[in-house]
């Protein structure tokens, strides 16, 4: 029987999708940019169907991509051509919320926010909020280990998964983490989260609840310059406190967020900080002046504190739909996401703006200024021909971060996107052994392959000349 | 007696060249650092020692990045006072640290303290790391900012890896503020009303930094600003009630109460000392089973849990090696995932190092082949499982 | 590929979705937990985003416009809940009234979906066989027959449709199917207002307690309220299904009808209706002879709610103690973005504890006539909505429009009165209980 026929046979025929047409609607993710049809799309309704797909997969040597949402930005569900694509809608139960031990147990289809608002009669919730809460699902959150506007104060997904029930690439099912995060051996679920997908399928996700802070105050402080805010940010660090977020937005960006409906941000201010503190009410009120205070010695021209929550929710609503926004003040445009030192800030948004007028091509900025987590969008219009141009600016820009002593990837993922760069920031000892790990859980290479690392195929025959790693000519690190 | 060769580098490079050196002569070999948690679940058959101690250096520390980069061999305790000098520290407070554990040990044996309750295991604080596998390979993961999804995260696998994987060389950590107050409530109470209590101040969002059962004494520290340190300890006396004892931050009594959670955990010569991992709410069980099994077996136990991390450490004391070993029994019965740190002479031969395997024991056996296909590091480390 | 400018791929040059609405869509999936139909099947292809992936694919020629595709499009229930979402500023609702008559002209629908579809096109539209349906209904009711298809195992043997159609029935009186509106009505006090309006076609029948509450209560508060005679369907019906010829020709002669009455405003209380004639002016956008009237017409067209919230009350309202669970139409919320006014209305009610409803952005799969043509979907929506609403545990539960009233109705488990704000409104101001006001 060929593979196709067994799936079929494994899941029933309503599970799968071989249209070409219906197929065709799989065939990117949140990154349009590349595009591939998969062979044949399933639909699984439990991690029993999910280990048979994978079985057959592994039995015909059949690649697979596992799906959530789709909402990712680095390609991380693109297809493979010949193999498979294993859905996760299906999977998108509530299984339980135990709030006496702070936690949910939940299938991979739920979304982020459902989490919490299965949590919210308890007065807890799931502390990682990335942009696209309301729509991307834990299970692409455990594979991207997804971050958020909060993870400044309250860490990633990685800091907030207690358990997992995956589908090994053998389609065995196992169990990673446990009842409690102290147990013997390697953090084989710390090593899990944020594989992209290349390790494994989850198929059970146990999370950690948090109590709700007793208070949140929120403000938006306008600055005249980019810099300003910057130097604001570093101040509030300074002072020791640790906001529950710290997100800045540049004048482009905030110019989208205002063509879209209810926006609250000032539409001629250069820069705009949002500052919002969460925790015991003193402890707060006490910090949320001297923020204020940091603020205004950095030059800040107006202050804008959130009245109340639904003020508070217009704030967030603007800022986490300021990519999609800015489909209003462009036609097609990359979202890029890097990280810097914190102190290099200033430094990374001047070099962007001067790459950017070299290119003759808009940038715009929202990132997560806490953590350095920048997100230039860049902006282009395909039918005048830009698009090269701005995908190499792009590129430039990720690169530069990694030159900087940052990161390629913040939060998004290396993917299928970044993949080719990898080498600027890991050398090829780095990149084998992380493969020792994928060799380990995957031998045979079918569990979303040409992901995270750079292949010939991909990257083309010759890698790229070797440079120094830049924290190497730095002295900071030494390659031997 | 003793035989065993020593390698002692004291940078990456000679690190790099130890290990091709004791590879070429195939060597089985044991990692160690301070040697304060040397004794970790199974005993390593090894031919030479590698010793990480003079790898002890700050590697690079900007204070407004709020991150460090450190040789493996720095001790924590060295890393905080260097620290502290800028208000900042590593959120990790694992008693071994006073005994002089190093950083890379710390993330060997996937060691933390109370302040697990918060910031979670040295795992949570752990940025980017520089390993050395068996071949004398050196790779880096992760790197020097807090957030930072590129590549697979080796900091992860090699928490809790108790040396068997390859030789932490470097590790880059993220750093948080010092609260500018902190105080402590302290109520005696038995194990059920500490886990009611605890999770009243939890569920109250009093946010306490630390919640620990120890000694039959329920402490829960609150880090923060002055006044809202006092602001809640105002509110977490009045749900505490009668016998609640609030301690200010330099309280000698507070002081006295945190020193004997790490007193208890490290335990002393002629201990058995037993980490163990549950579901928050099985901590009142836990502690009835401990109080029965030492009673029925004749021997002093204590016990101290971070309830809602689910950690929790038993110590026990007195008589013999077989009665410990049937208390250490039940235990593993109950939780499996249990580590014993401290072996009171004797119990070695009555206990295989190791209780029920985790259900991922594959994978854990396939990670362990791929990194040191020899089986060079750490043998018998986590014997019998591999 | 490149297009060149004009090209329509699969489509016909009559209105395409156009380009430059479709490239609006950025991919980012905002839109997938608001669509009902993807919540049920989980399938990209049944997502706003699948969907208009699927135009774009179609309107560059890469995909035929075929029995696959119609089918995804038929499958959407309009309820916009996507285009409130979107955070990109995407209009799906253009973007699917262009396609859904590309579909109609090239796309042969089966046997039994064209009779179904020819059955519903025939009744709904007409009070008259409305009226002798719904009066089949209940003598079919009364006389036992239901019990008897029922216990003879008939209807399970009948198409989903039949059953669903069956279902829907309300328990109407039959009397009430007989009532008429009357003509109009004088203003209480100084005259504020003079509207126009529209009685519906299924509404008049089956809901004639609400339009006759409707008049009331604008009269009570100084409208003058005309009821243009020999009015007929607006054409929402044929619109939403993608009918647009019809729908034009039913669209300029209700403009006819009611640019007689002179009236400041064209008051609609059935949501459905309302969010269509509000968009009059695009569909007769080519025909010179209406086109400017019909866009002075829909700018004149206010659900009841919006037009009540303009007013400053004057009436005076009376105790009501109650919990209403209010449910959000989705022609009222997404299509005419109204969800304030209605709230606003019951909260002016002394007495009404307003409750929202778990998941109040998903539509309860009425949908103008999918409950008859997509039944198996409208039932797991209908479901999912009545226990969401029972989750609230309201003593009363309203809602803005007829379809909502009778899909909601069909699932509810619990014997909970089911009406229309304007109802409980009505009820207030002439100070008499609930259950009165209805009889």
């Amino acid at each position: 029987m060929s593979w196709s026929a067994e799936l079929v046979e494994a899941l029933g025929r309503e599970n799968v999708i071989t249209d070409p047409a219906r197929l065709r609607t799989y065939e990117c993710d949140g990154l349009t940019g590349y595009r591939v049809q998969p062979a044949m799309v399933v639909l699984p309704r439990s991690a029993g169907e999910v280990a048979a797909a994978v079985r057959v997969c592994a039995r015909h040597g059949v690649p697979f991509v596992a799906r959530g949402a789709g909402t990712g930005l680095s390609g991380g569900a693109l297809p493979v051509a010949d193999g498979i694509v294993i859905s996760l809608q299906r999977l998108r139960r509530i299984m339980e919320v135990d709030p006496v031990n702070l936690r949910a147990v939940v299938e991979p289809g739920v979304t982020n926010l459902d989490i919490s608002k299965a949590a919210a009669p308890y007065g807890l919730y799931y502390a990682p909020d990335p942009s696209s809460q309301q729509v991307c699902t834990i299970g692409g959150n455990v594979a991207e280990n997804s971050g958020g506007a909060h993870c400044l104060k309250y860490g990633f997904t990685v800091n907030h998964v207690l358990a997992a029930e995956v589908v090994l690439a053998d389609g065995t099912v196992t169990r990673l983490g446990g009842e409690s995060p102290q147990l013997p051996g390697y953090d084989l679920l710390g090593a899990f989260i944020g594989s992209e997908g290349t390790l494994g399928i989850v198929t059970q996700v146990t999370v950690r609840l948090l109590a709700k802070p007793a208070a949140i105050r929120t403000m938006v402080a306008d600055f005249a310059t980019v810099a300003g805010a910057g130097d604001a940010v570093t101040g509030i660090i300074a002072a020791g406190i640790v906001p529950a977020a710290v997100e800045m937005l540049d004048n482009l960006a905030i110019q989208a967020v205002a063509a879209s409906t209810e926006s609250v941000y000032t539409p001629d201010t250069a820069a705009a900080l949002v500052v919002e503190l969460d925790g015991p009410p003193d402890d707060v009120a006490e910090q949320f002046d001297e923020v204020q205070e940091i603020c205004r010695r950095n030059g800040s021209t107006k202050i804008m504190v959130a009245a109340d929550a639904e003020h508070r929710a217009l704030i967030w609503r603007g800022r986490k739909a300021a990519f999609a926004a800015v489909g209003r003040i462009s036609p097609n445009y990359f979202v890029q996401d890097g990280v810097v030192p914190r102190g290099r800030l200033a430094e990374v948004l001047g070099r962007i703006a001067a790459m950017a007028d070299d290119a003759g091509i808009r940038v715009a900025n929202v990132f997560h200024a806490g953590d350095g987590n920048l997100h230039p969008l860049v902006l282009y219009s395909e039918g005048e021909g830009q698009h090269d141009r701005a995908e190499h600016l792009s590129t430039q820009i990720a690169e530069l971060c990694v030159e900087l002593g940052g990161s390629l990837s913040g939060e998004h993922g290396i993917g299928a996107d970044k993949a080719c760069s990898m080498p600027r920031m890991f050398g090829q000892d780095d990149l084998a052994t992380m493969l020792r790990l994928r060799s380990a859980f995957d031998p045979d290479g079918l569990c979303n392959p040409g992901k995270v690392f750079p292949t010939p195929r991909l990257c083309g025959e010759r890698p790229g000349p070797y440079r120094p790693h830049p924290l190497e000519e730095a002295g900071v690190i030494e390659r031997l | 007696m003793s035989t065993v060769t020593t390698y002692r580098p004291s940078t990456l490079a000679d690190l790099r060249d130890a290990m091709a050196e004791s590879a070429r002569a195939g060597e089985r070999l044991a990692v160690a650092g301070a040697g304060t948690a040397v004794e970790w679940g199974g005993a390593p058959e090894h031919d030479a020692v590698l010793d990480t101690t003079a790898m002890s250096g700050l590697i690079s520390y900007n204070p407004t990045d709020m991150t460090v980069a450190v040789q493996a061999g720095m001790p924590l305790r060295s890393l905080q006072e260097t620290l502290a000098g800028n208000a900042q520290w590593v959120a990790l407070d694992p008693a071994l640290a006073a005994a002089g554990a190093t950083v890379g040990g710390l993330v060997a044996t996937a060691d933390a303290g109370p302040v697990r309750h918060t910031f979670g295991a040295s795992r949570d604080s752990v940025i980017g790391v520089t390993v050395v596998l068996a071949d004398a390979t050196v790779a880096r993961s992760g790197g020097h900012v807090i957030k930072n999804v590129a590549g697979y995260d080796l900091a992860k696998l090699f928490h809790g890896s108790l040396g068997t994987l390859g030789v932490l060389a470097e590790v880059v950590l993220r750093l948080h503020p010092r609260p500018s107050a902190t105080a402590t409530l302290a109520v005696p109470c038995h194990a059920a009303a500490a886990f009611d209590l605890g999770g009243r101040l939890i569920h109250g969002s009093l946010e306490p930094v630390a919640v620990e059962w120890c000694g039959r004494v329920l402490l829960a520290r609150f880090d923060g600003t002055a006044g809202g340190v006092e602001d809640r300890g105002r509110r977490a006396m009045a749900l505490a009630g009668d016998g609640a004892e609030w301690l200010p931050g330099d309280d000698e009594r507070a002081a006295a109460h945190w020193a004997a959670v790490a007193d208890l955990v490290r335990g002393a010569e002629g201990d058995t000392v037993v980490r163990l991992g549950t579901a928050p709410d099985r901590t009142p069980s836990l502690a009835a089973l401990v109080a029965r099994e030492a009673a029925a077996h004749d021997v002093d136990a204590a016990m101290t849990s971070s309830p809602f991390a689910g950690a929790h450490t038993v110590r026990l004391r007195g008589g013999t090696a077989s009665q410990h070993a049937a208390v250490v029994t039940a235990l593993r019965a109950a939780a499996p995932a249990a580590t014993v740190c401290r072996w009171t002479p004797g119990l070695r031969d009555q206990l295989p190092a190791w209780g029920e395997p985790p259900p991922a024991v594959a994978v854990l056996r396939a990670v362990k082949r791929a990194f040191d296909p020899n089986d060079r590091l750490g043998k018998g480390r986590f014997a019998p499982w591999f | 590929m490149v297009l060149t400018p004009g090209d329509t791929g699969s489509f016909d040059a009559h209105h395409p979705p156009r380009r430059d609405l479709l490239d609006d869509c950025v991919h980012c999936g905002f839109c997938l937990p608001t669509c009902p139909t993807y919540l049920v099947d989980g399938e990209e292809m049944d997502s706003p985003r699948g969907r208009i992936y699927l135009m774009d694919l179609a309107q560059r020629g890469e995909i035929p416009l075929d029995r696959t595709m119609a089918g995804h499009i038929d499958s959407c229930l309009g309820c916009l809940a996507c285009v409130t979402a979107c955070p990109s500023g995407v209009q799906y609702d253009l973007l699917l009234e262009a396609t859904r008559p590309q579909l109609e002209r090239h796309v042969p629908r089966t046997r039994l979906d064209r009779l179904v579809r020819k059955a519903i096109f025939a009744v709904f539209p007409y009070p008259a066989r409305m009226r002798a349906a719904a009066a089949l209904g209940v003598l079919y009711r009364r006389l036992g027959l239901r019990w008897l298809t029922h216990r003879l195992g008939i209807m399970n043997r009948m198409p989903a449709q039949l059953r669903a159609a069956e279902d829907l029935l309300p328990p109407v009186p039959v009397r009430s199917l007989f009532r008429r509106l009357d003509r109009g009505a004088a203003a209480v006090g100084e005259r504020r207002l003079r509207v126009a309006m529209l009685e519906g076609c299924a509404q008049r029948v089956l809901f004639g307690d609400v339009n006759a509450a409707t008049m009331r209560v604008l009269a009570a508060e100084g409208c003058e309220v005309v009821v243009p005679q020999g009015q007929q369907c607006c054409g929402a019906l044929n619109l939403h299904a993608g009918l647009e010829d019809d729908a034009a020709a039913r669209a300029r002669k209700l403009i006819d009808t009611f640019e007689q009455a002179n009236a400041d405003a064209v008051v609609v209380n059935v949501a459905g209706c309302g969010s269509s004639m509000k968009e009059y002016g695009l569909l007769l956008r080519d025909d010179p002879a209406y086109a400017e009237r019909a866009a002075r017409f829909a700018a004149s067209v206010r659900d009841v709610n919006e037009l009540l919230a303009e007013l400053e009350p004057r009436a005076p309202r009376h105790l009501i103690a109650a919990k209403v669970a209010y449910h959000d139409a989705c022609h009222l919320a997404n299509a005419q973005r109204i969800r304030r006014q209605p709230r606003d209305l019951l909260r002016s009610v002394p007495g009404v504890e307003l409750t929202d409803i778990p998941e109040a952005d998903i539509c309860c799969g009425s949908a103008g006539i999918y409950n008859l043509v997509q039944p198996g979907t409208a039932e797991e929506l209908g479901r999912r909505k009545a226990a969401n609403i029972e989750s609230t545990t309201p003593d009363v539960i309203a809602t803005a429009n007829a379809g909502c009233l009778l899909q909601v109705r069909r699932f509810l488990s619990a014997d909970i009165p089911l009406v229309h704000p304007i109802e409980i409104l009505d009820a207030s101001i002439r100070g008499v209980p609930l259950e009165k006001a209805r009889r």
